[in-house]
């Protein structure tokens, strides 16, 4: 935590430049020695100007901003993912820890995400690779199942008693037969050092491994105790609240003293807490529906919500690329599904017309209602739904909608409210917005909002409503302070004494939320949850939406240009970067691990892709600087060199120029893909 | 290697002339057919001098046509039930449909049963405040059971995590959402219960039903209670096995099933599929609790898998709250799928299965609720862990509980208009209106004749009005919440579940009441009891 110095304008970042001439440095002893000299500069300066009102909210405070860098005495740490490689000078202020939430005053390092309007949303093209790299690819399959199969053919004569566990043993069939495994051991298993790593400490900019070995071939790891601290383009901390430090962390801390850890119960028979309550008006509030539902696991709110909606005699229509929870949920409510291609409106628009015409099958009666169910952003190819299409074939075809917002919520939109929010349509026009709060507001569980009705017949019906445990207060707590600091909230400022406490007494607050997409009523929050003020004022929310999408478009134009095959959307944070043969898949994860500056990476296959399309998954981070991208940049360059992997046929620059016009590259007009 | 290729076609010319004189026929006939020229010109452009890429680009347009013939998900245009529609029929039969609305609104009733649904201002316990009352009550309902909701070693655990881990994990155990406190909390489970591994999910209900489709697919074989809760219903649904019922908690049933099902299999020499028992420790429905030591014994003679979901019965019943392992004596390792939830007795968010190393690690790449979803955040994980912790070291809160739940129920189990189907040891245990005219419902009713493995529905399943019933116990609840008693009635999802359940109050007792306050407690209740069901002859 740091202080903020009264300032007209207070916002995250102070935003004067360094008057300070400390050049970049790279070491830990240097660093610090500059931050206390500056600090110390700052206490000879100013009388006391460490006690602002602002600053006794907050419950820990320090005097010292040694307190945004963490070190943790990792054995093997970079350089430049626990330090800014500019320290920081007396005026500039920074209020997060450096390796949870980079630190970045630029202000010429955002931008914002929304569609231009009355624009028509271009389709998406894939490019193809070269035919050698198909061709290299199926060649690698076949010789990986060959081999597979070889193996498995001598293992079972010459080793039986490996394969035990997958052949009939002693009357009882085998869990997975050698047949249904052969996947898993003989393909997935080679590369299982990408997948499942331990980690530690906080999932935000950067993230600390806990290094670990295999030495029999990937059948089991050990650990090697070494800590390794590497960059974070993983997990789906796309705001950056993934953090220990903070408002929101020190709302939950609070709230844990207040509350406990559990809600200990289901909804509707003792875990409800006021708690409760106040998130689901917040969240129906932040997307713009009337009303939202809560659920303690993201993919229940999919699996245990759906069959509620939908049942015998409905019919399901679902993208091809929708997620398991929602395959989950849908097979689970007993009605009739069918799939569309990927995105594609016309294809949608053909099916519509079979299955309303046809009716059900054999009986050819009509459909009692129909559900399209599609993701706002697509987590494995980085593709936003084509809303506004969508919605012009709902006014014609009537059926009704469900855009599952996991990944969407809280990355797009001017205001974060999703996709849309992007293409500024209004909300309500969708029959069910669902979201999950593992993404971008770093807590944990799914909503589900929608008019009163029909939320309030989920209450009534859905299962996890009724059967399953209640959101605990700990996460409930997070996702109202995350949110709230996204929306902003009105009245900005509690009323405060003179001496620097917080009365608890409110100002007199409007009857009426704001429109959407406005602020929260302080009176929506808990009365104890005292937000700092770059969060109440959301100043810190903006910067984080901005600081996302700058990430977002610099990091996919800029491997782009690179040379990569990339998939998705320009505003995405997620950017898959193609790979095709498997076998550079666990060498992308592993050279970019062993980077100078070790990266951390997603490597995704088949079956969560098709056979061919192997990919990288970038997730990005409103907690990573320009620097943080660059790095990126930097490495993906030198390993895709190595591997082979730049086989785009637009225009190419040079690394440098990139990094050095990477505002230029942000502000670009869209291209239009035709 | 261009010379080499040179004197090849040099020696090989007649069969070219040949060759070219044929490809100018067939290309002179294909350029009669309609459309001809657009698929040349694709052709054209996509060969671009490589005959390689032609090659390749054929051998994949016939595996897309392949793939889309095998897609299951394709139209069916040309099955026997389409009808052909011109363009404009199509347009009308469109403009004339109407769907159903997505939702009903609530009938009055329901929505009685949304508001009559108890919510607290301030934190989860014993004594917790009512929000819209303001009324401080003593807490019947929840699952509290071991008193762990507010621990302050438990908090300041959580606290200290927070400021290590953030609160989310912003990701899923397979991308870096694995963190050294969700390994730790595997280990302590399976050190707690005795097993090789666990693996946990950040739900507690959607743990089991995502377990059983983990292990059982098409073709295998389920055996199932007939009053399973409803997320086994819903993973032996999403199965698609073949699913065979036996009469609840009646092991001689099963038994009779698992003959059935032999007998069968040999007959039509069917081959060896996986086989597998579905039931409760403590049932979620009535609170009765399953004889494991009959059961382990009937599994191994018949070689059937275990699934045993301990949702209730873990951290409620056995000397440290092992659950049924534990009361029973048996080993945990002898319960080939142990699935519990860290909700109830550990008082954190989130369930587990325990079992053998491979059963974990066939979870961690098939079991859909664990590989699709962000795992638990830490600090619930730590919290879970410092559950496991406290329990291990102070068995006086189990015997506590028990202490409790016994004085609670000698009061209750004398009262003549209720009747308690659950099990004496159940810290969550149901009450039932006992019918006014006592029916005749004997044993023998059925006529002895056995239920049909194949439907859930036993032969002669109870009657009862849920209407009435319902509305009789919602005025003992109110009744005992005059007197600062909570309790609440077991809520249902009426209408979903592929059986009905007799409607009841659920009462859950904890540790954490003091010996007066049960007894308090279970005065209140029964003079409302007494107060409701008596006016009713
Ligand atoms: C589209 C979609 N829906 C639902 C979920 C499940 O969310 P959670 O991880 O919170 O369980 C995910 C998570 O990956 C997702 O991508």
């Amino acid at each position: 935590m740091a202080l903020n110095p009264p300032s007209p304008t207070p916002s995250m970042f102070r935003k004067k430049k360094s008057s300070s001439s400390l050049g970049p440095m790279s070491t830990a002893a240097s660093y610090l020695s500059a931050v206390r000299a500056a600090d110390a500069r700052a206490r000879a300066r100013g009388d006391t100007p460490l006690t602002t009102p602002a600053l006794s909210l907050s419950s820990s405070v320090t005097t010292s901003s040694e307190d945004t860098i963490l070190d943790e005495g990792e054995e093997s740490y970079s350089d430049i993912l626990t330090y800014p490689s500019i320290p920081p000078t007396s005026e500039q202020v920074y209020t997060t820890v450096h390796s949870e939430f980079g630190h970045c005053s630029n202000e010429e390092y955002r931008a914002v995400s929304q569609h231009p309007a009355g624009k028509p949303v271009a389709p998406h093209v894939e490019q193809d690779p070269p035919y050698y790299v198909l061709f290299t690819t199926y060649i690698s399959y076949i010789i990986l199942i060959l081999f597979g199969h070889l193996r498995d053919f001598s293992r079972k004569y010459f080793n039986p008693g490996e394969f035990k566990h997958l052949v009939p043993h002693d009357g009882y069939a085998p869990i997975t037969s050698d047949f249904d495994s052969f996947y898993t051991r003989r393909l997935k298993g080679r590369m299982d050092d990408c997948f499942s790593y331990p980690v530690t400490g906080v999932a935000g900019r950067t993230i600390v491994l806990l290094e670990r070995e295999s030495k029999d071939s990937n059948r089991t790891f050990a650990p090697t105790g070494r800590k390794v601290r590497t960059l974070n383009i993983s997990s789906y901390n796309y705001l950056g609240f993934a953090q220990a430090r903070g408002g929101c962390a020190d709302a939950v801390e609070e709230c844990i003293k207040r509350y406990g850890v559990s809600a200990c119960g289901t909804r509707v028979e003792g875990g409800s807490l006021d708690l409760h309550s106040q998130a689901e008006g917040l969240v129906a509030n932040f997307v713009g529906q009337e009303d939202a539902l809560l659920c303690s696991m993201g993919f229940a709110t999919n699996s245990t919500i759906i069959p509620a909606l939908v049942g015998k005699g409905c019919l399901v229509i679902s993208d091809e690329l929708n997620h398991a929870s929602i395959r989950f949920g849908v097979r689970v409510s007993g009605a009739n599904v069918r799939m569309f291609k990927h995105n594609d409106m016309k294809d949608l628009e053909d099916l519509l017309k079979e299955v309303i015409s046809q009716g059900q099958p054999k009986t050819h009666r009509p459909w009692k209602k129909i559900l399209l169910i599609v993701e706002g952003l697509f987590s494995m190819e980085g593709t936003m739904t084509n809303l506004p299409s969508i919605l012009e074939l709902k006014k014609k075809y009537k059926f009704y909608l469900f855009v599952d917002e996991a990944h969407s919520i809280g990355a797009l939109g001017p205001h974060g409210r999703g996709v849309s929010d992007y293409f500024g349509v209004n909300p309500r026009s969708i029959d069910i917005l669902m979201g999950t709060f593992t993404k971008s507001f770093g807590a944990a569980g799914g909503y589900i909002s929608g008019s009163r009705v029909i939320v309030d017949r989920l209450r009534v019906r859905s299962h996890s409503h009724t059967y399953a445990e209640a959101m605990t207060p700990p996460v409930l707590t997070q996702v109202i302070a995350s949110m709230a600091s996204i929306m902003g909230v009105t009245p900005a400022l509690p009323t405060s004494t003179s001496t620097g406490t917080i009365t608890k007494s409110r100002m007199p607050e409007p009857e009426v939320p704001e429109a959407y997409p406005g602020r929260a009523l302080s009176s929506s929050l808990p009365t104890w949850m005292d937000l700092p003020p770059a969060m109440r004022e959301g100043t810190e929310g903006r910067d984080r939406l901005r600081r996302l999408v700058f990430n977002s478009r610099y990091l996919f134009r800029g491997l782009k240009k690179l040379g990569f095959i990339v998939y998705g959307h320009d505003d995405s944070p997620i950017i898959p970067l193609l790979i095709f043969n498997p076998g550079k898949m666990s060498m992308f994860h592993r050279l970019m691990r062993q980077y100078s500056t070790p990266i951390v990476v997603v490597v995704v296959a088949y079956p969560a892709t098709p056979l061919v399309t192997s990919r990288v998954r970038f997730c990005v981070s409103a907690s990573h600087t320009k620097e943080d991208i660059d790095t990126v940049l930097r490495a993906s360059d030198y390993v895709g060199d190595v591997l082979d992997l730049k086989h785009s046929d637009g225009e190419r620059w040079p690394l440098e120029r990139i990094m050095n016009s990477a505002v230029e590259l942000v502000q670009m007009e869209q291209p239009s893909h035709d | 290697m261009s010379s080499a290729m040179a004197s090849t076609s040099a020696n090989l010319e007649p069969l070219f002339s040949f060759l070219a004189q044929s490809y100018t026929t067939v290309e002179n006939g294909f350029n009669r057919i309609p459309g001809s020229a657009v698929i040349a010109r694709y052709v054209k452009s996509s060969h671009q001098n490589d005959p390689g890429r032609t090659v390749l680009e054929l051998v994949l347009a016939v595996f897309a046509i392949w793939t889309l013939l095998q897609s299951r998900t394709r139209a069916d245009k040309d099955g026997k039930n389409f009808i052909q529609f011109t363009e404009k029929e199509i347009d009308e039969l469109v403009n004339e449909w109407t769907p159903e609305p997505l939702a009903e609104s609530l009938s009055p009733q329901e929505q009685v049963e949304l508001d009559t649904v108890p919510v607290f201002a301030g934190a989860q316990g014993p004594r917790p405040k009512l929000a819209n009352s303001g009324k401080t009550v003593l807490n019947f309902t929840g699952t509290n059971f071991t008193g762990l909701a507010g621990n302050d070693d438990i908090k300041n655990k959580a606290i200290e995590t927070l400021r290590k881990y953030g609160l989310g994990s912003c990701g899923p155990p397979g991308f870096y959402g694995t963190t050294d406190v969700h390994l730790d909390l595997e280990r302590d489970l399976a050190d707690f219960l005795g097993t090789e591994a666990a693996i946990v999910y950040s739900q507690g209900f959607s743990t089991i039903s995502s377990v059983i489709p983990a292990f059982a697919k098409r073709g295998d074989i389920i055996v199932a209670d007939r009053g399973v809760n409803f997320a086994i219903q819903k993973g032996v649904q999403i199965s698609r096995s073949t699913v065979r019922w036996f009469d609840h908690n009646d092991l001689k049933s099963l038994e009779d099933v698992l003959e059935g099902i032999e007998k069968e299999r040999k007959k039509k020499k069917a081959p060896l599929t996986k086989k597998f028992i579905v039931t409760e420790g403590i049932f979620e429905k009535d609170g009765q609790m399953v004889d494991l030591p009959k059961l382990i014994e009937i599994k191994y003679k018949y070689k059937y898998r275990l699934i045993l979901d301990e949702c209730i019965s873990f951290g409620a019943v056995g000397r440290t709250g092992r659950g049924l392992t534990e009361l029973f004596n048996v080993p945990a390792s002898q319960v080939d799928m142990l699935v519990g939830s860290v909700a109830n007795g550990l008082a954190s968010c989130g369930g587990f299965c325990a079992g053998s190393k491979y059963v974990a690690y066939h979870q961690r790449i098939n079991g859909s609720a664990f590989v699709f979803s962000a795992s638990m955040p830490p600090l619930l994980s730590v919290s879970a862990s410092e559950g496991v912790n406290i329990l291990r070291n102070t068995p006086s809160i189990l015997s506590t509980l028990q202490e409790n739940v016994r004085l609670v129920r000698s009061v209750l189990d004398r009262l003549d208009c209720i009747s308690i189907p659950s099990h004496p040891a159940s810290p969550m245990f149901h009450i039932h209106v006992r019918p006014n005219t006592p029916t005749l419902q004997l044993p023998s009713a059925s006529g002895g004749k056995p239920s049909n493995p194949n439907s859930i529905l036993p032969r002669d399943p109870p009657q009862f009005d849920i209407e009435l019933e319902e509305r009789l116990l919602q005025d003992v609840v109110d009744e005992a919440l005059t007197q600062g008693v909570l309790i609440t009635r077991a809520r249902r999802l009426r209408g979903q579940e592929m059986v009905e359940a007799r409607p009841s109050i659920r009462i859950a007792v904890s540790a954490a009441f003091s010996k007066k306050e049960c007894e308090k407690a279970a005065n209140v209740i029964k003079a409302a009891l007494v107060k409701v069901l008596g006016k009713r002859r």
